[in-house]
């Protein structure tokens, strides 16, 4: 008969090997799925869905291999991704939503090895989309980009049943602020009982911080970072007014009454049932419309932001965009994993993917001759005319992808300020900001030191491009002379 | 005393028929049967140790490095962890809100489950195993799935509570339960009382059935009535009850975390973010995850739900010495 306590030290010690076993597994070939051929591909690119599975399934035709795929939501990609790099199952080919560190450190932490893919696979693409520190590193593509950074995510869509209802001429009477206001208060009025002016995914507050940030810009700022000075101005002029424009939307009434307790997709799903006549969104909009609510999709309208200042030109800045698509450093398939990313380096592809009215696609130029909704094509061509290409530091010091990894969070954040103005926490705007721009500017000062300890060389003055001239691109050849 | 009884006992009882003593286990039946249970506990064992025992055990390791979950490497920092939790007011904010929310719902909770366990036991009650079903089903029911529909529920454009509010005119506009600072976290109180009152109930009931029918045929017999009954009979005997199902209630108030998430996800602007979800936020939600830190601030609010749990202990012992001492 076994004692109680050798059955127990037993049961711990079987319990402790088999951990043990678990903990040394490698699980060949990145976690392969069973039978080992087929290749595990994650993406969030939700309205691309069906198609992925068209070229997947192709894919195996031609190729032999199969394709096991799964669309997340973004934000459970994160900790998808993070569950299956710990337990060495990481898919072969994956984009990296949801993972908030720079891929300069994920290539550090031996999660992405480069993509085998010679420079003619890529001659289809915009030379501009490949940027080292971003894309490549070493001159080796490391992440193919399917997205373009040329897009915002706070064009204004409205519903144009309403608008015309209210007697409004979008173009005009949405251009500015003020105008916005007006507009939102008309078609409060002229769609009658249960219908807003606006609605917005408050509870969401990082996109909340993405419109304001993006409505900051419309007022005249240069984004989170001064490029020019590498200081951080969220306590200037255009975020503060950028949160009172918004207040003053909640104040006059105008804010549908549920926004609190919804996200981006809750508050799309009920903008298009009519409850609300405007609402700030990206380009994916319409796809998701078109996907989801289509009764709703012919009364869609969109036009740019609205500016602080009617007749003032509106430029948004973005940083040049790491890819979309990885390829994990523990895969067995590495090439075939390259000739799946391969697929979509295509024109015919690249095409393909603008019809799903997702983000816009590398070659704006594409949506011209797609087969999409006409919102589609006017969204594109607000982003030629707005966008602008900021200065990044990373492109020019790539150890400054190293600080970003070692800052921590700085809470509250833009995103949750907003919310908390929004709903009366928070009673002073700019002092709230003014809190968190002096609490990122000691985090980063800290980070700075910690990475400079380790013998790396980065400072302060990375952030500064004493060269930006706003209302301008900031590329390649402008690093040379920073 | 049991002690006594089995000094008494025949020597063949005690030592079992082949004259082996069956708490030594070795004769052969009870031998085989122990291997039995063992062999039957060992996947509870073995699932308990790696699910529940190794996790508690693995963020006591993690709260001291410092690691986001996304790198290969964790750093070893000592207590720093510990300090930046214990020094970031929003720890404090969402203890704060946490005890709030305890303090709220535990009076609530055992008060009125107490009201209608009374009630629930009735004799005279008709379809008294209905109500009963009733009050439990939403116990039943999936927190995520309630947590939803009660966005919906309370929705300040169209839920049926502020259409109910708006067409008596108790309001003009619909109120914003869930998005309101001011009402959001009561309103969640108020939910999680509905969603957990069953449970309380059947603590109730349960403690109700150990008051002997032959107290409250005496008690009747010299005269007294369904209030005297209450008050000099269930109530008095139902004392030592009071500790265990508050102190059980206590604890369990501190596990809210799917509700209040469904429901408000922690605000807004932190107004509702109960010490779990500060914990989730930083783990998961955060844009780099911060896991030695979420962990440490996991380990200090274990310690504290720890101590509720050691008074929970002390309270169930206090309450079975009044019972034997009866």
């Amino acid at each position: 008969m076994i004692s109680r306590r050798r059955f127990l030290g037993a049961s711990a010690g079987a319990m402790l090997g088999g951990l043990a076993a678990a903990a040394c597994s490698t699980a060949p070939g990145g976690g392969q799925a069973a039978g080992a051929k087929a290749l595990r591909c994650w993406d969030h690119f939700q309205p691309r869905e069906d198609l992925h599975k068209k070229l997947f399934a192709d894919f195996q035709k031609s190729h032999g291999t199969a394709v096991d795929y799964t669309v997340y939501n973004p934000n459970q990609q994160g900790q998808a991704l993070q569950l299956a790099f710990n337990s060495k199952q990481l898919p072969d080919v994956f984009t990296t939503a949801g993972v908030k560190l720079p891929q300069a450190r994920l290539r550090k932490e031996g999660w992405i090895a480069p993509i085998q893919l010679e420079q003619k696979d890529l001659a289809a693409m915009p030379a501009e989309v490949f940027l080292n520190g971003f894309t490549h590193f070493d001159d080796k593509l490391y992440s193919l980009p399917l997205v373009n950074f040329r897009q915002y995510g706070t064009l204004t869509w409205y519903n144009a049943e309403l608008a015309e209802k209210a007697g409004l001429d979008p173009e005009k009477d949405l251009a500015t602020w003020d105008g916005f206001r007006a507009a939102a208060a008309k078609i409060e009025k002229a769609g009658g009982d249960g219908v807003s002016g606006w609605i917005a995914p408050l509870q969401f507050a990082e996109r909340m911080g993405e419109h304001v940030s993006d409505l900051a810009m419309a007022a005249g700022g240069s984004g989170a970072v001064d490029p020019r000075t590498g200081e951080y101005s969220y306590a200037t002029d255009p975020y503060v007014h950028a949160i009172e424009f918004l207040v003053s939307l909640k104040q006059d009434g105008l804010l549908f009454p549920a926004s609190s307790s919804l996200d981006a997709r809750t508050a799309r799903a009920r903008w298009s049932t009519g409850v609300a006549g405007l609402f700030f969104d990206g380009p994916w909009n319409i796809g998701v419309v078109n996907d989801q609510f289509k009764p709703f999709l012919d009364k869609v309208g969109v036009v740019a932001m609205p500016s602080a200042e009617a007749g003032k030109p509106v430029f948004v800045y973005a940083p040049p965009k790491a890819g979309d698509y990885c390829v994990a450093a523990t895969s067995q398939h590495a090439e075939a994993a390259a000739d799946l990313v391969k697929l979509f380096t295509t024109k015919e592809v690249m095409l393909a993917e603008a019809e799903q009215m997702d983000g816009m696609p590398v070659d704006l130029a594409l949506v011209d001759q797609a087969n999409v909704h006409p919102t589609y094509k006017t969204a594109a061509g607000i982003f030629r005319r707005q966008m602008r290409l900021r200065p990044a530091p990373e492109v020019r010091n790539p150890a400054v992808s190293e600080v970003t990894a070692e800052m921590k969070q700085i809470e509250p954040d833009l995103g949750a300020i907003v919310q908390g103005v929004l709903s009366g926490q928070v009673k002073d705007a700019r002092k709230a900001l003014t809190e968190y721009d002096g609490k990122l500017t000691a985090e980063r000062a800290r980070a700075v030191k910690a990475v400079a300890a380790k013998g790396t060389k980065v400072t302060l003055d990375d952030w500064a491009f004493a060269n930006w001239v706003p209302g301008q691109d900031y590329g390649r050849d402008k690093y040379k002379t920073s | 005393m049991a002690a006594t009884v089995v000094s008494e006992a025949p020597a063949e009882r005690r030592t079992g028929r082949n004259g082996r003593d069956p708490k030594g286990g070795k004769g052969p039946r009870l031998g085989r049967n122990r291997r039995w249970v063992w062999l039957f506990l060992t996947p509870t064992i073995v699932l308990y140790g790696v699910y529940t025992v190794y996790p508690i055990l693995a963020s006591y390791w993690y709260s001291f490095v410092e690691w986001n979950g996304f790198d290969a490497d964790k750093t070893w920092v000592g207590l720093a962890n510990y300090r930046a939790v214990l020094a970031d007011p929003l720890f404090w904010n969402s203890f704060r809100i946490t005890i709030l929310f305890m303090v709220a719902v535990v009076p609530l909770k055992v008060l009125l489950t107490l009201l209608l366990a009374l009630v629930l036991n009735s004799p005279k009650l008709p379809m008294r195993t209905l109500f009963r079903t009733a009050f439990f089903l939403p116990v039943v029911t999936t927190t995520a799935i309630v947590g939803v529909v009660m966005q919906f529920v309370f929705d300040p454009a169209s839920g049926p509570v502020n259409v109910l509010l708006r067409k008596f005119g108790v309001v003009a506009d619909g109120i914003n339960f869930l998005g309101d600072p001011k009402t959001a976290l009561w309103t969640v109180v108020g939910v999680y009382i509905w969603k957990w009152f069953g449970v309380t109930l059947i603590y109730w009931l349960a403690a109700l059935q150990t008051v002997p029918d032959e107290v409250y045929e005496a008690a009747a017999i010299d005269g007294a009535g369904p209030w005297r009954l209450l008050r000099h009979v269930t109530l008095p005997l139902l004392k030592p009850f009071v500790v265990i199902i508050t102190l059980l209630t206590l604890e369990s108030t501190l596990k809210v975390f799917d509700l209040m998430l469904t429901m408000t996800n922690g605000g807004p602007f932190y107004a509702t973010e109960v010490v779990e979800i500060y914990i989730y936020r930083w783990a998961f939600a955060a844009s780099v995850p911060q896991l030695g830190f979420a962990s440490a601030a996991a380990v200090a609010f274990g310690l504290f739900v720890g101590l509720v749990g050691v008074l929970q202990l002390l309270g169930i012992r206090a309450a079975r010495k009044t019972r034997s001492a009866r």
